[in-house]
């Protein structure tokens, strides 16, 4: 028996309605919303319970092998900010971070075997050196872009690892160089995990308040609108050349920074800790985490560091799980993790309008 | 009565938690740390599986008397997942949330230099079989302040296995060639490891009167034709593929295809491993293990440990011999641990550790350590016929008493 013309169609209205919603609620669960900022008591409530948790963490018994994998990721953290900016906010990506760090990681080293200088003295120096060295890398990008950058970075990472690897006893060799302990401040010996994990903690804010002040300022916007025409913004007369470079700069002094921090949590450094699968699993972690978001690489870095403690994975399962996690975000989350947990609040609470097509972050999502 | 049920629950509640209190204080927590995963897995194993083997044997023979007690071993294993990061957690929580007393491992020189920087302040003793250990093994460091104090290094002097290797290798295939022997290349990957091990058997093979070429190959190479065509170029008479035995047994077919050269050296190839895979060449070959073959062994004491390491359900690979780094060693913090008669004195038993020796499998001789924490025992050398897969002959070498010319010891 055939249902009555007017039913069908009411029933066809129906379903497209409902086809619809789905497609509107998909859309807002997948969009990649980074330019639509949350208001700004959210984003300040989000800060404040993020800060307490992690100055909060040595407090929760959660133990030493927590609190010692909790360090990794916050250095990592730190050196995927510089990758961040680089490539969330000036679209210009490196598959050879971890050498950047190595620079900064090695020349704190050289510093201390050498001359004799400590953590706070070789800071400086090792953070200016690895700037220098994301400046002269990046001078290539004046000239070409997109993959053949990715190349060059690449190309940069072997190499790196092959000067070190060949360096004598100024590198260390394959040996790789030994470091002593933080420089203690008054009342506070760095020995103690705890301690350590504080002054890895304070950089990370550092670098946390260094990308917000970027992204919501002229020089963010700046180099929003390179990312998304560099042809347009030369066009109205911004210097596309020295923002390049000076957000590459920006990036070495962040991976400088996480460099040294690392050097000093594991105070033993080879050359393997800055060739390309490592350099490769930073790209992995950014792209995870959502590199045009504010905490997106802090995000990454949990997530890839975490994940196999949690799931108790082997390192070739580990990385069965990265290669699906990242298809899954390339599928669903163009935004990354950070832009997934956006849109939840989002359709959880009616909040800010999604905006499916590209947008730039400001730094406040 | 309501009263008394619940007083007797109490009573039985800690008549449990004192027996569990006792137990707890009759174990003795050793930690293991080893890749059970990822790239380093086959020598990984081979600490877990020694540390399994003598844990059961020492257990089963009644445990560790020390003082008025009889402790038995608990192991807590962790998988460093051949990650930095990941063995330097492991390490804090064996050492810090667990409280061992000593720990077994790792199987990198780079994992156990940053693992002994925790170690070392805690006074847990590390037991760490590499001997590239030794580049950092000075007088300052094992001092008693010194951040190496409480590591051990299991495994000889680099000088002195290589030493040992290189008379064993040439005493065994100089009579297999028309004519005495004078050039060799080593051929090694380029790795921390391989860097420190070939620049000591360079040292060694040229104080045994031998011309070295050193030809260095990237670590996780797969295709060596092209550096092994340029080495026959060099017409060697010995080319010694050098650490490590993994890459060794990719590389070795292909240097008899291009017929590289008139007679070869394996390190670290097992004559069980080359039986096993059914390799033959029409040229002598020679291979030593790390530091006892299990697949040829001449000493009746090896060939029963690896019936037992084995029989445990151990794999067998190229690497399986290397377990002996590590075994003996429980047996002999155990009999210090005796001597001293206090489980938390670890002063103590690095000073019992120093002055003690020890008669175990890996050498018979008995083993001590000298002043910068390291044992001295010979490597075994092995000789293939040609044309055969499991006629081996074998030389024990002593090492040297010196290191030759040029090598500064370590």
């Amino acid at each position: 028996m055939a249902m009555p013309a007017t039913d069908n169609s009411a029933g066809k209205m129906g379903a497209a309605t409902e086809g619809a919603r789905a497609r509107d609620r998909l859309a807002l669960l997948t969009a990649d919303n980074a330019a639509v900022p949350l208001p700004a008591s959210v984003q300040a409530t989000a800060a404040i319970l993020l800060a307490a948790l992690l100055i909060a963490l040595p407090w929760l018994g959660l133990g030493y092998r927590f609190l010692s994998i909790a360090i990794t990721t916050i250095y990592t953290a730190i050196g995927l900010y510089g990758l961040g900016l680089q490539f969330g906010q000036a679209g210009i990506m490196s598959v050879g971070h971890a050498a950047l760090m190595g620079v900064g990681a090695y020349a704190s080293a050289i510093l201390s075997v050498q001359l004799g200088l400590g953590f706070w003295t070789s800071l400086p120096f090792a953070m200016a050196l690895s700037a220098i060295v994301g400046g002269v890398i990046g001078l290539p990008t004046l000239r070409v872009g997109g993959q053949h950058y990715i190349i060059i970075t690449f190309c940069f990472c072997a190499l790196f690892v092959i000067v070190l690897t060949n360096g004598g006893t100024f590198t260390g060799s394959a040996t790789g160089l030994d470091v002593g302990s933080v420089t203690p401040l008054p009342g506070v010996n760095f020995d103690k995990l705890s301690n350590n994990y504080y002054l890895v903690l304070a950089a990370l804010f550092l670098a946390l308040a260094a990308t917000y002040l970027i992204g919501i300022s002229r020089y963010g916007r700046t180099l929003r609108a390179i990312r998304e025409n560099e042809q347009l913004a030369r066009s109205v007369g911004i210097n596309v050349d020295l923002h390049k470079l000076g957000v590459l700069m920006v990036s070495g002094l962040f991976a400088g920074l996480a460099g040294v921090l690392q050097l000093y949590y594991l105070r033993h450094i080879s050359p393997t800790l800055f060739g390309a699968f490592p350099s490769l699993y930073l790209a992995l972690m950014v792209m995870l985490g959502g590199a045009r978001y504010l905490y997106g690489p802090l995000i990454g870095a949990v997530v890839v560091n975490f994940l196999p403690e949690v799931l108790n994975l082997d390192p070739v399962d580990s990385r069965i799980a990265y290669g699906v996690c990242l298809l899954l975000v390339i599928l669903l989350l163009p935004g990354g993790v950070s832009a997934g947990i956006k849109n939840i609040y989002c359709a959880l609470t009616g909040g800010p309008e999604t905006q499916t097509q590209g947008g730039g972050s400001d730094g406040r999502a | 009565m309501r009263q008394l049920g619940l007083g007797l629950a109490m009573a039985a509640a800690g008549l449990a938690m004192a027996l569990q209190t006792a137990r707890a204080d009759d174990e003795l927590p050793i930690g293991v740390i080893a890749a059970q995963s990822g790239s380093f897995v086959s020598a990984g194993n081979t600490i877990v599986g020694a540390a399994n083997l003598a844990a059961q044997q020492i257990n089963d023979a009644g445990g560790i008397k020390v003082g008025d007690k009889t402790y038995k071993i608990k192991l807590y294993i962790r998988d460093n997942r051949t990650d930095v990061n990941v063995t330097i957690a492991a390490a804090r929580e064996l050492v810090n949330d667990i409280g061992v007393k000593a720990i077994w491992g790792t199987e990198t020189h780079d994992f156990s230099v940053s693992m002994a920087k925790i170690t070392g302040p805690a006074k847990v003793l590390q037991f760490s079989g590499n001997s590239s250990l030794g580049a950092v093994l000075d007088d300052k460091a094992v001092a008693d302040d010194g951040w190496l104090h409480y590591a051990f290094q299991s495994e000889p002097q680099e000088w002195q296995r290589s030493g040992s290797t290189a008379k064993g290798v040439l005493s065994l295939l100089t009579p297999q060639l028309k004519s005495p022997p004078k050039h060799s290349v080593v051929f090694v990957g380029n790795d921390a490891t391989g860097q420190y091990l070939s620049s000591h058997y360079v040292k060694a093979l040229e104080a045994e009167g031998q011309k070295v070429d050193l030809v260095q190959y990237p670590p996780d190479t797969t295709d060596f034709s092209p550096l092994l065509t340029r080495i026959k170029g060099m017409k060697p008479d010995i080319v010694h593929f050098w650490y490590n035995g993994d890459s060794t047994l990719t590389a070795f077919p292909q240097a008899l295809k291009l017929g590289v050269a008139p007679s070869y050296f394996l390190f670290g190839v097992d004559p069980g491993i080359y039986q096993e895979r059914s390799l033959k060449a029409d040229v002598p070959v020679t291979m030593s293990c790390v530091p006892v073959c299990w697949g040829s062994s001449p000493f009746p004491e090896v060939k029963q440990y690896f019936d037992k390491y084995f029989g445990l359900g151990a794999a067998k690979g190229p690497q399986s011999s290397v377990s002996l780094l590590y075994y003996d060693y429980f047996f002999w913090y155990a009999k210090a641990l005796e001597k001293v008669g206090k489980i938390d004195d670890p002063d103590a038993v690095v000073a019992e550790l120093l002055k003690s020796d020890y008669k175990g499998v890996v050498s018979p001789v008995p083993l001590v350590f000298n002043k910068h924490h390291q044992v001295t025992f010979a490597t075994e050398v092995c000789m293939v016929e040609p044309n055969t897969s499991d006629q081996f002959k074998c030389a024990v070498e002593q090492p040297p008493a010196a290191p030759p010319p040029g090598d500064n010891g370590g």
